[in-house]
């Protein structure tokens, strides 16, 4: 069972209190969205997470090991994997040589042929297997976002965390993301949701994690954030809570 | 067979053609072509190593140079200062080992009245002739220049590991610099400016196949500086097959990722540094032994300018390419020395061969920036892709 626990994070950046004593846990196969205006601190915390940045203070344990002091491929391969809110992929590799990086690095003694297997399978899924010999930059951005997401399934983490998956998406690829969301979360995996796409987050999510500028002031069930008045009034913004629809989700700043 | 198939081929013929030539190829400047042969395959060795550190791994490093100066030192030094005698010198340091006495020779710099008075020569005076010291083996020489390559590779590997793009050039290239102005001022140990000579790589001649060659034959150093380039080209290959070739592209494009994906970013950055370095120096102790002397200028920043300009034109993505693109090259420039008249006027091709080849350089940079080697091999290699792409969509349920 997949256990997270964050505990008392704090991170400065020169005069910047950017995570002031972050502190929650993940059980289990959670979907949990983490919402938050503009330099709220998720990036940092997703980056701490991920082994990138090193916290000033607080601990991260993983499945019971502690990782907050790990290099970033340490993380990965205890078993949290992230995608990026600007899209990184490999331009100048080809779709497939990104998919064999993650899988290759892990080395969980498969044989090139089972990885290619994999490979074309999950691309097959993501709907982008035309265009497995091409190379990543060749990619519109949407499929590049897909790429992204398709390795992390060559990653295979326990944790997943996606930073705006959504983001500059059409709505027939946003399909897709929605059912690799399913499939990861499905497949046992906790998935920690990063988005300003509102009717997204509320949709997936089971639980909501909200971030003010460093401080967490609200953890829970959609429908109490929502009603939450810390939450509605710094982030939410709308009457009662309710996101605006009119904005096709988009929290306005 | 496929197009994909005719790179290989293509290659296959060309290790032919060189493998023949020497044996064909009778004209009367046949020393001259196999120097510039033997100098090709030097550059060769030095583009496409480069090509697999900076095209590859994305570490645009300008101390390639040094490395094959730490080779070509290290031999230089090795042979310059070590000796075996059955007899103590009583004037040198000196270890026994066994029956034998492992000499070090004491460094006396260049000043003319001191040249030959070193401690051994000295010893070997005061001996006349009944005692025959042994010089140290050149192979071994070079093993160790290629180690020491190296070991150096590993220290600038970890000290560049934070740095990225023009810190890291600026960085490599001060290393380069050091090293070239350390044996400048060292006169006493490498006799600065004045160079140290080396035995030849067959000192004592070889004979192979019945036939005898002396030390300043070209055959013999043609065919290891070819054998050389192909084992080098050979590592390479495999390592861009490898793991170690996906990892380090995946460096290049971005450390981040890679590292969020699981790769060791650190060791793969250091080892792209270690066997590049390694290769340098192995192709710089061995061209030492062939010219038969090393001087700091063979590190100098133009050489090093003249390693990348050559992999830049080949192919920096692309190993193969470098190499093929350093071996032209090198035959170009020379060729290019010929000057000619055009009415009254004398058109100076020593000089003007490098503004050539400098606008050569400057058109690659801007109309093919991987240069003009590799993207015909990418032709064959990926000349298909596009079309497949169209007919995989046009049957698949791709949106």
């Amino acid at each position: 069972m997949t256990n997270l626990v964050v505990k008392d994070l704090n991170k400065r950046f020169g005069g910047l209190h950017v995570l002031k004593g972050v502190s929650f846990e993940v059980d289990g196969p959670e979907l949990i969205g983490l919402i938050g205006p503009n330099g709220a601190g998720k990036t940092t915390l997703t980056n701490i997470l991920d082994g990138a940045i090193k916290p000033n203070s607080g601990t991260v344990y993983l499945n019971g090991h502690r990782t907050d002091q790990l290099q970033p491929y340490e993380v990965a391969r205890a078993g949290l994997g992230r995608t990026f809110q600007v899209t990184r992929s490999f331009r100048r590799m080809t779709v497939l040589e990104n998919m064999f990086v993650p899988a290759l690095a892990l080395d969980r003694g498969h044989n090139r042929a089972e990885i290619n297997q994999k490979a074309l399978e999950v691309l097959e899924f993501l709907t982008i297997d035309h265009l497995r010999n091409e190379y990543a930059q060749a990619l519109s951005g949407g499929q590049q976002k897909l790429l992204e997401l398709g390795r992390l399934l060559m990653l295979d983490p326990e944790i997943v965390i996606l930073d705006e998956p959504f983001a500059g998406v059409h709505p027939r690829l946003m399909e897709v993301i929605y059912r690799y969301i399913e499939r990861v979360n499905g497949a046992g995996k906790a998935i920690i949701l990063i988005s300003h796409q509102m009717d997204s987050i509320f949709t997936l999510c089971r639980r909501l994690l909200v971030l003010n500028y460093g401080d967490l002031i609200a953890d829970g069930v959609p429908d109490d954030v929502k009603r939450d008045p810390a939450v509605i009034e710094a982030y939410l913004g709308a009457e009662e809570g309710e996101p605006d629809a009119g904005q096709e989700g988009r929290v306005q700043p | 067979m496929s197009k994909q198939h005719t790179p290989q081929l293509a290659g296959l013929v060309l290790i032919a053609f060189f493998a023949i030539f020497p044996f064909v190829y009778s004209a009367n400047d046949y020393p001259y072509i196999m120097h510039l042969l033997i100098t090709g395959f030097f550059y060769a060795i030095l583009a496409s190593s480069w090509s697999m550190l900076a095209g590859y791994a994305g570490q645009f490093s300008f101390g390639h140079m040094g490395f094959t100066g730490i080779g070509a030192y290290t031999t230089a030094l090795f042979i310059h200062y070590i000796y075996i005698s059955p007899e103590a010198t009583n004037l040198c340091t000196e270890y026994a080992i066994g029956d034998q006495f492992l000499i070090f020779v004491n460094p006396i710099g260049i000043t003319s009245s001191t040249l030959t008075q070193d401690c051994l020569r000295q010893a070997l005076e005061i001996w006349d002739g009944s005692v025959q010291v042994t010089a140290m083996p050149v192979w071994l020489g070079i093993a160790l220049g290629t180690i020491m390559g190296g070991i150096f590779g590993l220290l600038i590997g970890l000290l560049v590991l934070p740095l990225r793009a023009a810190y890291l050039a600026l960085f490599t290239l001060g290393f380069s610099e050091i090293l070239r102005a350390t044996i400048s001022a060292e006169l006493a140990i490498t006799r600065g400016q004045a160079g140290i000579e080396l035995p030849h790589l067959f000192e004592n001649g070889l004979t192979l196949f019945g036939r005898t060659f002396d030390k300043t034959d070209k055959l013999p150093p043609y065919f290891v500086m070819f054998f050389l380039l192909l084992t080098c080209l050979g590592i390479l290959a495999w390592l861009s097959k490898s793991k170690f070739g996906l990892f380090v592209r995946a460096l290049r494009e971005d450390q981040d990722a890679a590292a969020a994906l699981g790769v060791n970013t650190t060791r793969y950055k250091v080892l792209v540094f270690v066997i590049t370095s390694m290769m340098a120096a192995a192709a710089g102790a061995m061209m030492a032994h062939y010219i038969g002397i090393i001087t700091p200028n063979n590190l100098m920043i133009l050489q090093m300018s003249l390693v990348v300009a050559m992999a830049v034109i080949g192919g920096v993505e692309n190993f193969v390419a470098a190499a093929i693109g350093a071996i032209i090259i090198e035959f170009t420039l020379e060729l290019l020395r010929n000057s000619f008249e055009v009415g009254p006027f004398v058109v100076d091709m020593t000089i003007w061969r490098l503004v050539i080849f400098g606008i050569l350089l400057m058109v690659t940079l801007r109309f093919s920036r991987n240069g003009i080697i590799s993207p015909m091999i990418d032709y064959f290699f990926r000349g298909h892709v596009a079309k497949e792409t169209v007919a995989k969509r046009a049957t698949g349920t791709s949106p």
